[in-house]
């Protein structure tokens, strides 16, 4: 394996929140180009903290992270250049209320990327097509049921083209009917070969489409294993304890 | 709701024993006070002090060689505001116009040949306002059938500039220079002044209120410590205080001539003092502004001015909007301390014409019309603030425009 095939190269991340607590020791992890990453683990492991110092929405003091070959630090022309790169899809959806569904979508591309609204819109409304909002492009978000919205939010990170997609528990605030509609989305956009690192408690997604799993605990990386072996023959204790009260 | 009925009146009203005491007794407070306005109003009181000095209270002490450049201002307004009605409204109903409009333009009428023969105003005046009503509700007609419909979403964009471009042209067309004859400020008065300083106050005030909320917010300490500081120093002071201050300390420091005028002195107070307030009420909107917004932007690769302007000040100000409406009608109505430091804004240029000898104790009717003045200025302001208000939550339930 060469570096250039590395999209995220994470090495001995260190973070301390200001009241002294330890959010991540040491967490290693490396994801290559269009693999697909499932991070799991207990709530309080580190595993949201982790996936967000990918696009520099948390810092960290020790350790580093290079994504797509481009180091994270204080550099601020760094994040920003990053972070047009990763998309990322969050537990809360966070569509933006006062705009319509449509505008969601274009907002970045038109302001970040600068490129012609009319242009963007072809393709933005060819993305809600194929997460299946086509229709309610006009709408506003608060119309739509969280699992549209979330698939809103999926196509509005993909409208900026990114070469990674990062997934924060993005079934966790739906209701049970809703969670498949946004897997099926993730799983047809694995399928296309995306390079994608999700945080979330969907075994069947894991086992499906995920190349590698990843249990995270007390903001270590505990084990990194196929799903095959992940869930049939965990090799570290804490990895056991975990799959049992979940499966 | 159902149409209250005269039994569910009755039920309301006269229940039980406490109820029709309480019904009997207010009704006759009522009727006595009304009595007694109607009798003063009819019969003591001279109305004569108000048809002789309209044009005072209207414009102050306005030179009257001049007076079509207010004028013509008057029809500039009228001519905006039948063209953004037409706009705003024109667009909702292609066929006819709603209720609401029919309303407001049969009150309108209505004020227009009422007001003017009860005030006495000259028959050329008269007509000059029968010509604004004509220009007001052709224009608004014109508008909302042809110009909504084909031009309506190109010109809404573009609309707040032409209103910046009539201020900025009402305001030469009042002050003069540049080839008009100059009316220095001290000549603006009455009705006018006090709407143009509100007006020229809030203007100000907005955006000088929202940086100061950011400052507070900040995370460079200076920054934040002097937009603190700040804002709890002028929300410490009474705006009085400020004003004599404004009016004398500022002749102290700088010498003779170079003092602004005091009017533009008063104003500025007037602003850093709204501002102050402006920046608490967007303070409350950008709390209200969820985390997740900010970085659901920020992962966009938005950058922090982007997400400011795009995301978080348009979720901020629509919340504020309620406690900025408040401040607005506030602002308008502390302007009458103008009086107090000697400008002739409506009340001070009132109280100049109680002072003259031949309107001795004619207190009760110039200061009722005062009331009516200020009451229909700031229903005016909450009213449409409530529109506002309607027109933005429902825009998160309508069809965006493309």
């Amino acid at each position: 394996m060469t570096s250039s095939q590395l999209m995220i190269e994470a090495r001995g991340v260190n973070k301390w929140y200001p009241n002294g607590f330890q959010a991540l020791r040491g967490a290693d992890l490396e994801v290559r180009r269009g693999e697909k990453v499932v991070i799991m683990g207990p709530s309080g492991s580190g595993k949201s903290t982790f996936l967000r110092t990918f696009n520099a929405l948390e810092d960290f003091q020790g350790g580093s992270v290079v994504v797509d070959g481009i180091a994270l630090n204080n550099d601020l022309r760094n994040i920003d250049a990053i972070r047009r790169e990763v998309g990322m899809v969050f537990q809360q959806f966070n569509l933006f209320p006062h705009l319509s569904v449509l505008d969601n979508l274009l907002l970045a591309p038109v302001w970040v990327r600068k490129r012609p609204r009319a242009e963007v819109r072809q393709q933005a409304l060819a993305l809600l097509e194929r997460v299946g909002i086509g229709p309610q492009a006009d709408k506003f978000p608060g119309q739509l049921s969280g699992g549209q919205q979330q698939r809103v939010a999926i196509a509005r990170a993909l409208c900026m083209e990114p070469r990674i997609m990062l997934f924060d528990e993005p079934t966790s605030a739906l209701d049970p009917e809703k969670v498949r509609e946004v897997l099926d989305v993730m799983r047809q956009l694995a399928f296309d070969g995306m390079t994608m690192v999700v945080v979330t408690h969907e075994v069947g997604f894991a086992r499906e489409v995920a190349d590698r799993v990843v249990l995270m605990d007390e903001g270590e990386v505990v084990e990194v294993a196929p799903p095959q072996q992940f869930f049939n023959d965990p090799q570290h204790e804490r990895t056991r304890r975990f799959l049992a009260q979940i499966l | 709701m159902s149409r209250p009925s005269l039994q569910s009146w009755r039920r309301q009203l006269f229940g039980s024993v406490p109820d029709t005491v309480l019904s009997l007794g207010l009704g006759a407070l009522i009727s006595w006070a009304a009595w007694g306005f109607l009798h003063w109003a009819f019969g003591q009181a001279q109305w004569l002090v108000l048809r002789a000095n309209a044009a005072t209270l209207t414009i102050g002490r306005y030179p009257e060689a001049q007076e079509w450049r207010l004028w013509l201002l008057l029809g500039l307004l009228v001519s905006l505001t039948g063209l953004s009605w037409g706009l705003l409204r024109g667009r909702a109903t292609a066929a006819g116009w709603p209720l609401n409009d029919r309303i407001a333009a049969g009150l309108l009428s209505l004020l227009t040949l009422v007001v003017p023969p009860l005030l006495a105003f000259g028959g050329l005046n008269q007509l000059r306002l029968l010509f604004l009503l004509g220009l007001l509700l052709l224009l608004r007609g014109l508008a909302g059938r042809w110009l909504a419909h084909r031009w309506g979403l190109r010109l809404a964009q573009s609309w707040p500039l032409v209103w910046a471009g009539a201020y900025l042209l009402g305001l030469w067309l009042i002050g003069g220079g540049l080839g008009l004859t100059p009316v220095r400020p001290s000549d603006w008065g009455g009705l006018m002044f006090t709407l143009l300083i509100t007006s020229l106050t809030l203007l100000l005030a907005l955006p000088l209120g929202v940086l100061l909320a950011l400052g507070r917010r900040s995370e460079l300490p200076l920054l934040r410590w002097v937009s603190v500081a700040y804002i709890e120093v002028i929300r410490g002071a009474p705006l009085i205080t400020l004003l004599f201050l404004g009016q004398n300390l500022v002749g102290f420091l700088l010498p003779g001539g170079l003092a602004p005028d005091r009017v533009w002195r008063a104003a500025a107070v007037l602003t850093g003092f709204a501002a102050a307030y402006v920046a608490e009420a967007v303070r409350g909107g950008l709390n209200a502004v969820p985390r997740g917004q900010l970085e659901a932007s920020r992962s966009l690769g938005l950058s922090t001015a982007q997400t400011l302007g795009l995301v978080v000040l348009p979720q901020a100000l629509k919340v504020a909007l309620p406690a900025l409406v408040g401040q607005c009608i506030a602002l308008l109505q502390d302007t009458t301390l103008l009086s107090i430091i000697g400008l002739f804004d409506l009340l001070g240029i009132a109280r100049s014409v109680l002072a003259n000898p031949d309107w001795l104790g004619r207190y009760a009717e110039v200061y009722l019309l005062l009331a009516v003045l200020y009451w229909c200025s700031c229903s005016a302001l909450s009213l449409g603030s409530r529109a506002l208000e309607q027109r933005l939550s429902s825009s998160n339930l309508r069809p965006a425009h493309r």
